[in-house]
Order: structure tokens, then sequence, then C-alpha cells
């Protein structure tokens, strides 16, 4: 057998994983209405179509680095005086590098479970192929989950360099890229192992459901490289600043040997030559022992995704029984409660949905923390403390829509139950207005003691609250009408993921007008500003729920 | 006169996918205190029925009467009367058989204390409580058939709605669901409707049974009324199911194809 035949047998794989990813028909899903030949081409369409978005977004990554190459002068004397131009793109090409990484890592992070879940490697297993053509076969699925995404950043990134920087600046990225693919992958599949092991199998009850959620707390970071870089560039370049008038330190030489900052300085220094980068003899030495190591880890990391990806796939989720269970005993709550704990259970042993809760509360940590380093007055903490908040809310409203489509697991089975839609968008509502109250919750006590006025604080916090609830019943009222007429739409990275984002324009619209108030009428009568802002977002509130309870699931 | 008021009324059901019709104008009923079994071959439309009276399947044409409610027009109500079990276990993954119970309790509406005695028999008598806080992910198909035979019973539904319900138990398993469902439909006032194409399940339990065919309804009454219908003598209702759906030839011919071990 041959890497032919491992193709060949990897495109039927993924047509099957495709048709999992899109209707999840294996999680519990029921048949969407339409003609059953449809959907497999269907499938693939829509998989394709979300692997372009992926894609795009790292284009536009590119395209961002790009365009910040192309106004260096400008960017330099207003974000890194002090360093050279080199040194300057190098850190350009560092957040490029970063964010492309995180990027491609949470992408695989979120696809990780469904392609465990899909069941194809137990069904390649029982097939009369040898063993090196299985373990082919399993390596050339994975790498097609990436396929577009991976493509756009080995390509499109050394084109975009190359023509800003020059062609020999353009290849000079390359190793870069062929490196951040690698660790991307590399980190998704052993973050994917660990799904398995640790989240998946655990056990019920409240002890491990904590163990679960910080587990998944490690989940985000990835997401936060993203968000971290955002925050922490003119940090970033500070930093570099410092090192460049101190000298060679030990300090220069861990940031110049980090990843991916060696690759960046190749590309930036076959650019400007060394002289440009302003580098001493050692931290060019640094340099090329840290390229020579991570080029060598690169390699490990592919070779080890390729003798891991079938041993991964098909390891079970099985957790250690205690050797005394617990006694059956069954803890009814009303319904709407009942979905909203169900979310959490299960959210807890997804990282798709874990991640959609932590975010905001997380968010709103970091942005809190924040204040402490940036914002030394108390009319300072104040403005940013409140925006923490409209983030948290903004947050909670955005990813709202992606809640009912847990309501996809077992809806085979769910559909039979007599759950009320009024219930269900109860339980959904509650779990948004949650995240932003425990988000909110933790900005407020970090940033209470400093702030000005307090009462304001809280004030704003009560009022953008009916806001909240507002675009929350809009969007999953919106969503609860689709599914009675067509079915559930499933919304995840690689399906479907434009539903969520359509629903949540309105509802983001609803929650931002009471801020928009806010900030208008506090520019002529400060005293009504709140006021104001909590009349709007009750009469929103009075407009959605209406729209939302107007018609009950049958 | 007006029609006495039975668990289940299926009236000239039609389910079709695409262009393919699965169910044709089925017409059947199930009565208080009966076990009605629904036998086919596979792809004969047993499942299609199932689904179109639990409402997970929109059927094109008839109606579906749950304690005369139509499905149609009170969805809701009807689900509250039927306790169901899908042919395929596919439930929350994600959660363990305590927090699907909890789930399936808190939307059932059922006291606290009811739904864990409940649950506490139904777990010791299916052997199921080492497994009630493994993920359900983690379990075998057996356990998980057991979890649904138990959300089925947790409120005690006036209709048990079966898709196959003995598949992947164990032979102390299948020997107490048998038992059970005897005595549940035994209560007089419950009827429960069952699908299986395994003939001798079907003789033992089943009051009255309906052969289906191609989404068509062959036969229909005791087994003994359908051993005289086709002039059965005392054969078994294996053979009395090949006659009516006119497979007997088809069986020995498909046989004699085969030919002899190579």
């Amino acid at each position: 057998m041959s890497w032919r035949e491992a193709a060949r047998l990897s495109d039927v794989a993924f047509t099957e994983l495709a048709l999992q990813a899109i209707f999840a028909l294996r999680q519990g899903n029921v048949l969407p209405p339409g003609p059953a030949r449809a959907l497999v081409p269907r499938a693939r369409r829509r998989v394709l179509q979300s692997k372009l978005v992926i894609g795009g977004v790292l284009a536009l990554f590119t395209l961002g680095g790009a365009y910040a190459l192309s106004s260096a002068p400008l960017l330099h004397s207003s974000l890194a005086q002090g360093i050279s131009s080199g040194e300057f793109r190098a850190g350009l090409l560092t957040g490029l590098f970063s964010l492309d990484v995180a990027f491609l890592w949470w992408t695989g992070m979120q696809v990780l479970p469904t392609f465990l879940a899909a069941g194809v490697f137990p069904l390649l297993e029982t097939l009369p192929i040898d063993e090196r053509t299985v373990a082919r076969t399993a390596s050339l699925l994975y790498l097609r989950l990436f396929d577009l995404p991976a493509l756009t950043i080995l390509v499109v990134t050394p084109l975009f360099v190359g023509l800003e920087l020059g062609p020999l600046a353009g290849l000079a990225v390359v190793p870069g890229a062929v490196a951040t693919v690698a660790f991307a992958l590399a980190l998704s599949l052993l973050t994917g192992r660990f799904f398995v092991r640790r989240v998946q199998g655990s056990r019920g009850g409240g002890g491990n459901a904590v163990v679960r959620w910080g587990y998944l707390v490690l989940w985000l970071l990835p997401a936060f490289a993203m968000f971290g870089f955002v925050i922490a560039a003119p940090g970033y370049f500070s930093l570099l600043r410092s090192i460049a008038e101190t000298g060679s330190s030990t300090a220069g030489d861990l940031l110049f040997g980090a990843f991916p900052f060696p690759f960046a300085a190749l590309a930036a220094i076959t650019a400007s030559g060394p002289d440009g980068m302003g580098l001493a003899a050692g931290g060019l030495d640094v340099l090329v022992a840290a390229l020579g190591g991570y080029l060598a880890l690169a390699a490990v990391a592919i070779y080890w995704v390729f003798a891991s990806v079938r041993r991964i796939g098909l390891v079970p989720a099985t957790g250690v029984r205690p050797l005394m269970p617990r006694a059956v005993a069954l803890h009814s709550v009303r319904p709407a409660y009942a979905v909203l704990v169900k979310d959490l259970r299960i959210a807890s042993r997804t990282p798709g949905y874990a991640f959609l809760i932590l975010l905001p509360i997380l968010d709103a940590l970091a942005l809190g923390l924040w204040t402490y380093a940036s914002a030394p007055s108390a009319t300072a903490a104040n403005s940013l403390g409140l925006a923490a908040v409209t983030t948290s809310a903004l947050l909670a409203t955005f990813f709202g829509p992606a809640f009912f489509a847990i309501e996809v697991f077992a809806h085979s089975y769910a559909r039979t139950l007599p759950l009320s839609g009024r219930s269900l968008l109860g339980g959904k509502v509650a779990l948004v207005a949650g995240m932003y109250l425990v988000a909110s919750a933790v900005v407020a006590g970090l940033t209470l003691p400093r702030v000005f006025d307090p009462t304001l604080f809280l004030g704003f916090i009560a009022a953008e609250l009916p806001a909240v609830l507002a675009a929350s019943l809009l969007e999953l009222g919106i969503l609860l009408r689709r599914a009675e007429a067509r079915g559930l739409p499933i919304t995840n990275l690689y399906a479907g993921a434009w539903i969520a984002f359509l629903v949540a324009i309105p509802g983001l619209l609803v929650a931002s007008l009471p801020l928009v108030a806010f900030q208008l009428a506090g520019a002529w009568t400060p005293d009504l500003a709140l006021s104001l802002m909590g009349l709007v977002a009750l009469a929103e509130l009075a407009l959605a729920a209406p729209f939302a309870a107007g018609r009950e699931r049958s | 006169m007006a029609e006495a008021v039975v668990p289940l009324r299926v009236d000239g059901l039609s389910v079709v996918y695409g262009e393919r019709p699965a169910v044709d104008r089925l017409s059947f009923t199930v009565g208080r205190g009966e076990i009605y079994g629904l036998l086919g071959s596979n792809g004969a439309g047993k499942t299609s029925t199932i689904r179109s009276i639990v409402g997970l399947v929109q059927p094109v044409g008839g109606r579906v009467e749950v304690f005369g409610l139509d499905h149609r027009t009170m969805g809701r109500r009807v689900k509250e009367l039927i306790g169901y079990v899908p042919e395929v276990s596919l439930l929350y993954e994600a959660l363990t058989p305590r927090e699907f119970l909890e789930f399936v309790a808190s939307v059932r509406r059922l006291d606290p204390k009811v739904a864990s005695e409940r649950a506490r028999n139904y777990a010791n008598a299916f052997q199921l409580v080492e497994e009630f806080d493994e993920p359900i992910v983690t379990l075998s198909n057996g356990t998980r058939q057991k979890v649904l035979l138990l959300a089925a019973f947790l409120h005690q539904p006036p209709l048990l709605v079966l898709d196959e319900p003995l598949n992947g138990l164990d032979p102390r398993s299948v020997r107490i669901m048998k038992e059970l469902l005897a005595r549940y439909a035994a209560n007089g006032d419950r009827g429960v409707l069952f699908s299986t194409h395994t003939m001798e399940v079907a003789e033992q339990l089943c009051h009255r049974v309906g052969i289906l065919d191609r989404g068509v309804l062959r036969g229909e009454g005791t087994v003994a009324a359908l051993r005289e219908k086709v002039r059965a003598g005392d054969a078994s209702l294996e053979e009395v199911f090949l006659r009516l759906t006119e497979e007997r030839e088809a069986v020995r011919a498909a046989v004699d194809a085969l030919g002899g071990p190579e």
C-alpha cells in the first residue's frame, strides 16, 4: 500500500468527518429535512467554506503585518522610538507568527473533539489494510483539517513579506512559517489528547467539575496569546528598547531566543543586514542557536504528529472508578434551571463551549488587572472599569447564539421530552446573563476600591443587565424559530458559524444601544446619563421578551 | 357512538424521505393494557413509524393520537404521556447517567424523592449503580441502553414507545425487561408499543402484533389469528412473518443461490 492509497482512504474518511462535523449525527442530532443524497456535498461545501473563512482570517493577519511593515517609518516613530528599524520589523513579524500559531492552535482545539468523536479511526482499524497505510491515512486526515489555513501561512506570509521587504526576506520567512504550522499542529494534537484523557472521561461530582474547569482554563491560553499580543505590543517594544539601551543581557538573550523572534529576526536581518538589527555578536549567536534548536524541534513535532495521530484517535475516554459508588439520588429542579445546569455540565467536558463561557470572565480578569498597570488615577480606573464591563456585556451577547448549538447533542432524544421553548430560552438566557454578571463582578472586585464613583460603577452594571437579557432573548428567539422551521442550526467553527455571527449582529446592536445612550447623554446631562441608559435597556427588554416568548415550541 | 380513547391511535400515517416512501397509509391502535409488537425486516418502516409517534419525523399524511390528543396540536402534552427508547442510544455523551437523568426528571417536573426512588430501584435492577457517575461517552452500548430504559420508566408513562429496546442488553437484563413490560401493561390503563425483528420475543411478549413490510401493514392481530390467516397451523411466528411478507420463497431462493460452504 502507498501514500496514494492512504490519500484515497483519507478522502473517504474526510467525507465522513465533514458529515459528522456539520450534521453531528453521531452526537445525536436528527437528520435534517431534504433529500439525503444532498447531505454529503452540503457537508463538504460547508467545511470548505469554514476553512476558507479561517484561511481568510489568517490572510488578514498577514495583510495587517504587511501593512505595518509598509508603514514602518511612521509606526516606528510612534510605537518604538529607540530601537533599530530591523528590531522593529522583527518585532512586527514576531507578532504575526505569534498570532498565526495561536489562531491555528485555537482552531485545532475547536475541531479536535469532533475529529476524535467522529469515530473514523476505529473504523479504519477494521479495514484489511496494513499498519503503515492506516497510520498514513490518519496523518493525512489530520492534515486535511488544517490544509487551507496552513497553506495560507506557508504561502501568503512569504508572499506578502517578500513584496514588502524583498524576495530574499520573503524566502527567509519560510522556515518561520513551517515552524509555526508544525508547532500549531503538534500543540493541537497534544491538547486533543489531554482533552480525551482529562476532560472527556472525567467523572461527575463537584470536585471533578472544579478540576475540569481548571483544565479548561488552560485551553484558553492560545486565545489569550492573541489577545495578549494586542495588549502587550507597546510593552514588548519598550522591552526591546530597554535591551537595546543596556546592551547584551540575560533578559535580552531570553527575548531574542524566545519563539518566534529568531525566525522573525532572520527575515529582518535578510532585509536590512545584521547592522540594521543593531545586534551585538552575542545576540547573533543566540539567534543562530535558537533557530537551529527550533527547526530541530519543528522536525520532531512533525514526526510526533505523524506517529501519534492514529494512536490518539483510538484512546478511549475512561475515568478512574472509585471503590464505593455514590448513592443513587436525583435532584430535579425547574426545567429552565435544568437547561442551565445541563449546559454548564456539557460545557465542562466540551472545550469549545467552555471557551465561550470562560472567555468573557477571563477577559474581565485581564482587563481588571490591567487597570493596575495602566490607570494610576481613579478617573482612569473608572473609565477602564466601565470599558471592561462593556466588553463583558458585548462578549456575552456575542457568544450567546453559540450556546443554542448545545441543543444539537442528543437532539433526536431531547426533542421527545416535554421541554417548552420558554424553559429552553430561560436556561440559555440565564447562562448569558450569568456570564455577564460574573465577569462584571470580577471587574468590580478588582476596581471598586480604586474607582472614584462606586455608585455609578454598580449602577452601570445594573443598567446594562436588561439590555444583555434583551439581546440574548432576541438572538435565541430567532434561533428557536429557525430551529422549529428548519431544524437546529449547528454553529461551531467548522459548521455554520455564519449563522451565529448573523444572529449576533442584532444582539450586539441591542446590547450597545444603552451604552451609546450613556455616552451621548453623558456629554450634555451627566446626572441623567445612567437613568437614560437604564430606561433604554428596560424598553429593549420590554420589546424583546414578547418576541422571544411569542411562540411555544411543541 | 364515540370511539374509546386508547393509548395510541395511528390513522393513515405516511412518511416520505426525499422521494422514497418509508411508511404508506399505516393504521393501527394500541389498546389499554396491551403490548403491541411492530414487526418487520430492516427498512420496513418500524423506526419511521415510531419516530413519527414521538414527534421526531413530520409525517406527510395521517394522524397520531395519544390518549385522544393529536400530536400536531398538543405536542408537549403528548410528550408528557410517552416514555421513549430510541433504536440507537444517542445521548448527551458529555453527561453522566446521573446528570442525564436529573435533566430528564427536571424537564418532566418529577418530585426529587419520587424520581430518586424510581432511579434507585431501576439502577439496582439493571446493575447500573457503578456506572452512575461515568460520562456516557465511556459506557458500553448495553449500559447506554439501560440508561435509556431508566429514563423511559422514570415518569411511569401511560404509553411506552420502545424501538428495539432489548438491543445490546445482557441476558439478565433482557429477562428483567420482559417481566417488567408484562407487569407494566398488566396495570390495565397503560399501553406499550414495541418494535423488534426478533420473532421469539414478540411471540412471548406481545398481545397483538402488526407485520410491516416496505411501509405497509401486511397483517395484524394475535399470533394465533395471524397463523390462522396464513393457514400456518402451529408454525412459528417467523414462518407466519415470512408468509405474510411473501418472503418465504425468496428466502429459500437466496439460500440456494448461496450454496454450501466453499
